[in-house]
């Protein structure tokens, strides 16, 4: 039954039902029980373009199931049952609603397969988000999701107008392999640069995953920029543009992470960070290299969620996830510093934690490639996002001075889907052929190799080292409670300013526009009033006659033109 | 908010003691020796073990290890540098933006988490 009905459909229904049952459990309920049968449904689906509809003259596939749509509308599935699961304390409609929306929005456009369903599915998952941010509401958060949206919309608009010149020039709307030789395809690019936060392109995620509320950052990790990687994945695999583009994505973020004092946007840097590798092993297009990228898209969603459940219960439970504010809090929290622990190592690439398995695939291919600039971007960025994310989250939450906060362990479910995530991300780490066989590419891939766990040992703990021994002096930035200038600066302050200076010679226009009304027209308007108007002296001798002899000249006029023509 | 509770070790979870030694004097100092032993460990470990690489530089004796160790203090230093151009008071683009706002459980006070 559930083949003739596109997954999305489940939970734009979902949404539908959830407002009309009462407050309460039975809410929770609801979003976490789709996702479970959305997954079993997509799970059992048949390869193939299952159903299409028919739009203005288009055949639009709702269905295109293929096994790299499949594990994507897997993971989706998974990570709407995690996030559904640590928001199960939540009672906000707005929150509830939005969450099935965009889950909806995002397995749509998973399994879109042509560009016009996927540019509606794509604006949806930007307009249901942006209230997961807004549902904090506080004014930061009001204006954080308006840039996020704007920069979201702006690529749905980029996409709407590089599928319209596509499908001008090829009057074909299928969702296919493209390569950089037109200004569409070049538009679309952008469009999925955008979502998937390219360098110089990501400042709205830093922006907008801490400003919303704690459930909302769990939720907004797994979705958009995963989207953008399947996108990217379908539509520019192999462009050797990525490659670079990825290379400098995963180095860009390492300095602002570091002086970074909101942990959660901390966080948020090192995701920004990885998807970096994925956007290497797309650009690489070997089987191998895309292997590698889906399969860290896979459990970048995994350690992502969980870094930031980690977060959200610090921040449930202290109202705050700055680093300046916490400390010491593993005293109390303990269970929730461990599953952050693994958080950690599972985005450092510990070897028994889910990122070695993928980012191994990644760096091998990139190595295998000869691509040493790259292969060197990639392993700085591995080592630098184990400082960050490895060793200054879990130390400066958890460890580090200790403060006056006592706050209690975090509530039963999120510790329940906090160690339901680390488990995952165990066990993605420590079997990694079962999250090979997800993949839809046959290859043969062994990360367990002595070698390689001594070489990749040698890179974290060394680094652990360096920030070990930096700690204690001042060559280590630790964290103030400041703001620090990212490239978002050019659009906050700078454009800004740019606006500011154009305004001086319009704002000069309507003020001499407004000196002249108030001075020399009204002058005249009053001379005039004075002369011809009702009181004036002109009136006063005006006679009635005058009226109707000029009637009289006006009517013989009319009488000669129409007698003479 | 039940967040400063008076400070007894006896009140905090089992787990939670069980990491107290890293509070006392001297437990900083016994991580930091456990990872000074884990790091020579590793460079003895480089020269046993054979790895196979898929680039000539990666034959280079504790080439990671140089590797990770220097790129981190690098990057490191780099920062506190940066940090004097970038940095920027906590309002610096709008008065709300570093406000604290009220904890989300006291927001959420009302619900009953264990429904």
């Amino acid at each position: 039954m559930l083949d003739a009905l596109p997954t999305a459909f489940l939970f734009f229904l979902a949404a539908l039902i959830l407002p009309i049952l009462p407050r309460g459990p039975l809410r929770s309920l609801l979003v976490l029980i789709v996702p479970v049968v959305a997954g079993l449904a997509v799970y059992a689906l048949p390869m193939g373009n299952l159903v299409q509809a028919e739009f203005f003259g288009f055949t639009l596939d709702l269905m295109r199931v293929d096994p790299l749509s499949r594990v994507f509308a897997l993971l989706f599935c998974i990570a709407a049952f995690l996030g559904g699961l640590f928001a199960w304390h939540l009672r906000d409609t707005v929150q509830q609603v939005a969450m099935l929306l965009y889950v909806g929005a995002a397995i749509g456009a998973v399994f879109a397969g042509d560009l016009v369903t996927l540019f509606f599915y794509w604006e949806g998952t930007a307009i249901s988000s942006v209230f997961l941010i807004w549902a904090r509401r506080s004014e930061a958060s009001y204006f954080s999701g308006m840039r996020y949206l704007t920069i979201q919309i702006g690529s749905g608009v980029m996409l709407l107008a590089g599928i319209i010149l596509h499908y001008s020039a090829t009057g074909s709307i299928a969702f296919d392999a493209m390569t950089l030789d037109s200004p569409a395809s070049w538009l679309i690019f952008i469009a999925f640069g955008i979502k998937a936060a390219f360098i110089l392109l990501n400042n709205w995620m830093i922006d907008a995953y801490p400003s919303a509320t704690v459930t909302g950052t769990v939720i907004l990790s797994a979705f958009t920029t995963k989207l953008a990687i399947y996108a990217l994945a379908r539509g520019f695999a192999g462009t050797e543009l990525l490659i670079y583009i990825g290379a400098a994505t995963a180095v860009y973020p390492l300095i602002w992470a570091q002086l970074e004092n909101d942990l959660r946007r901390v966080v948020a840097y090192a995701l920004n960070l990885q998807q970096g590798f994925m956007f290497v092993g797309i650009g690489i297009g070997t089987e191998l290299a895309l292997n590698g990228a889906i399969a860290h898209a896979f459990v970048g969603v995994l350690y992502g969620m969980l870094l930031f459940m980690t977060l959200g219960a610090v921040m449930y439970r202290t109202g705050t996830s700055r680093a300046t504010d916490l400390g010491g809090i593993y005293k109390t929290m303990p269970l929730t510093a461990l599953f952050c622990l693994v958080g950690a190592a599972s985005i450092s690439a510990f070897p028994l934690f889910a990122g070695f398995v993928s980012k191994s695939l990644i760096i091998s291919a990139a190595a295998k490639g000869s691509h040493y600039v790259v292969w060197g971007c990639l392993l700085l960025a591995s080592a630098g996002g184990f400082l960050v994310c490895g060793l200054k989250v879990p130390f400066f939450a958890f460890f580090s001075k200790d403060g006056s906060l006592r706050p209690r362990e975090a509530p039963g479910h999120m510790l329940l889907v906090m160690g339901l995530t680390a488990v995952l991300c165990v066990l993605a780490g420590t079997n990694p052929t079962a999250l090979y066989a997800l993949l839809p590419y046959d290859v043969s891939y062994q990360p367990y190799s002595t070698g390689h766990i001594i070489t990749q040992l040698q890179l974290l703990l060394f680094s652990a080292l360096a920030f070990a021994l930096l700690l204690p002096t001042r060559l280590y930035p630790r964290p103030n409670p400041t703001v620090n200038l990212d490239f978002d600066w050019v659009y906050r302050r700078l454009l800004l300013g740019a606006i500011g200076l154009l305004a001086i010679p319009v704002r000069g226009f309507f003020r001499a526009l407004d000196r002249f009304k108030a001075g020399p027209l009204k002058a005249l308007i009053r001379t005039l009033y004075n002369t011809y108007g009702p009181m004036a002296r002109t009136s006063q001798f005006w006679p009635t006659g005058a009226m109707v002899l000029w009637i009289a000249i006006l009517l013989g006029v009319t009488l000669l033109v129409s007698y003479a023509s | 908010m039940d967040n400063r509770t008076p400070d007894n070790a006896d009140t905090y979870p089992a787990l939670g003691r069980a990491f107290l030694w890293l509070d006392r004097p001297g437990g900083a100092k016994a991580v930091r020796y456990t990872l000074f032993i884990l790091c020579a460990l590793l460079i003895v470990a480089d020269f046993v073990f054979y790895k196979k690489g898929y680039l000539p530089i990666e034959e280079f004796p504790i080439f990671y290890a140089l590797f990770g160790f220097f790129s981190c203090a690098a990057l490191l230093i780099c920062s506190v540098v940066m940090r004097v151009i970038l940095e920027r008071p906590r309002d610096y683009y709008a008065p709300t933006d570093g406000a604290l706002e009220p904890s989300p459980q006291e927001q959420a006070a009302k619900v009953d988490h264990h429904a």
